[in-house]
């Protein structure tokens, strides 16, 4: 089936009532592993981003399940567990949402290593941004070293994630967009 | 039901991104501007994730446990050793932590001096931490119907863990001495030098206005002084770990990254930690008193 590019993408419709719920319920499910108390020196510092490995995922290749409203929600779950400034996760979240959705054309029907360069340019710009927004709102200079160095985690776990999401997709959704 | 039009439905999804992301914005100004406006949403939330949280982080405590088993198998021989020569330094300590005790007990009767106040400990589990780098946090499975109140210490046997900064029905969050917003008044014991620890998200905390910055020296052990009302004194922190032109960094005595259980200790003291002060006009602040004095006089 060609795929119309455009913001609001035609996709195979959904007919189980299970399916729409399973890109919001993984983002929902990623964003509480984030902050499982993994008993690793460092874990909590340099826990990968997994919320955005999600909303990365499910707005290539299903956007349509995933709306905006969704995001914000989730991103503002997230600082308000987390115990982070309320709305710069959900902030960070949309803005990476919008970004994906710009490039999603060139991110259809290709082989993963070129979805994970995507992830790799995606998630180094908006970490980077994260960094500097919360030096902006707690009025302070956070060492980047930290910031990099969970970046960069947060890249090498990305296939197994997308991975997980995408057999979690093909069980429940069916055929990748 | 009214169905909105093909063009309606597109112009809202159009708009919706957008808007979203102008409301996060503005959510992150107001936010910034007045702490306690999403305090209570924060506490709901958190009391509601509890039981999930809970749950879900019980099989890492679990699976924890097993490596530490299993490690623990492993070395029995030597620990075995190790304990066995500690039981025995221990024996001649515990006569004379008796001997001192006994002496102890008979300087105060002499001084009339006034006991310390009761203390009351709740145990609670960390189930959640702060996912990511820019705050130190965990969250712990008690809240204000296990006794639990704002500004109350949590420790380890090790020593100092932070204090409680918010506090719901079944679950509080713990601000980490490792914080950036955290400070905490402490003493220098080998000096009884007073000083600030002050979290900077980093693993070890600096020392801030040190009343005697020439007698520090590295391995020096870190108390807390009591100062502030907050804390009790004497609960051990850290120890100097590194000491640099005007920065000493102290190493906690605990590991913040591996915190299983936390205790929550009630000194009977937190009462003046001060409440968080909403952002209310200024009119209304000074109707308040009037209003509270009235009511006492009725």
């Amino acid at each position: 089936m060609p795929l119309k590019v455009s913001s609001i993408p035609t996709l195979p419709r959904v007919n189980s009532g299970v399916a729409w719920l399973v890109p919001t319920t993984t983002t929902l499910l990623a964003t509480i592993l984030a902050i499982l108390p993994v008993p690793v020196p460092g874990y909590a510092a340099l826990t990968p981003a997994f919320t955005l490995m999600a909303v990365y995922h499910w707005t290539i290749y299903r956007p349509d399940l995933l709306p905006p409203i969704g995001v914000f929600a989730i991103g503002l779950t997230q600082d308000l567990l987390s115990g982070s400034p309320v709305g710069v996760g959900a902030l960070v979240l949309l803005l990476a949402r919008a970004a994906v959705l710009r490039a999603r054309r060139y991110f259809i029907n290709r082989t993963f290593p070129f979805v994970w360069t995507g992830f790799a340019l995606l998630g180094a710009t908006t970490m980077l941004g994260l960094w500097a927004l919360q030096c902006l709102v707690q009025l302070t200079v956070f060492d980047v070293r930290s910031t990099m160095f969970r970046t960069v985690l947060t890249i090498a776990i990305f296939p197994v994630a997308s991975f997980a999401l995408g057999r979690t997709q093909r069980a429940l959704i069916g055929a990748a967009g | 039901m009214i169905r909105p039009s093909a063009q309606l439905r597109a112009t809202i999804q159009r708009t919706t991104p957008p808007l979203l992301i102008l409301l996060s914005a503005a959510i992150v100004i107001l936010g910034k501007a007045d702490q306690t406006m999403f305090e209570t949403l924060r506490t709901n939330l958190t009391d509601d994730a509890a039981p999930v949280l809970d749950a879900l982080s019980r099989p890492i405590g679990a699976a924890d446990s097993v490596v530490d088993w299993a490690r623990g198998i492993v070395s029995m021989y030597q620990e075995n050793v190790r304990l066995t020569r500690e039981n025995e330094r221990l024996l001649q300590w515990q006569q004379i932590a008796l001997k001192l005790t006994a002496d102890n007990g008979e300087l105060r009767g002499l001084l009339k001096s006034v006991p310390d106040n009761a203390v009351s400990y709740v145990t609670a589990r960390v189930i959640a931490n702060s996912g990511g780098g820019y705050v130190r946090t965990v969250m712990v499975n008690g809240g204000a119907d296990r006794g639990l109140a704002r500004g109350q210490a949590a420790i380890t046997g090790d020593g100092l863990v932070g204090r409680l900064t918010e506090v719901g029905r079944r679950a509080a969050r713990v601000l980490l001495i490792t914080d950036l917003n955290s400070r905490i008044p402490v003493v220098i014991e080998s000096s009884h030098a007073s000083a600030v620890l002050a979290g900077d998200n980093s693993g070890r905390p600096r020392l801030l206005y040190v009343s005697e910055p020439n007698t520090l020296k590295i391995g020096d052990r870190i108390l807390t002084s009591g100062d502030g009302g907050i804390f009790s004194p004497g609960l051990p922190v850290g120890v100097v770990a590194a000491l640099g032109p005007g920065e000493a960094r102290v190493e906690p005595y605990v590991d913040l990254s591996r915190l299983g259980y936390v205790l929550i200790v009630d000194y009977g003291l937190s009462g003046s930690l001060p409440e968080p002060v909403p952002a209310v006009p200024h009119s209304e602040r000074r109707v308040r008193p009037a209003a509270a004095n009235e009511a006492s006089v009725r």
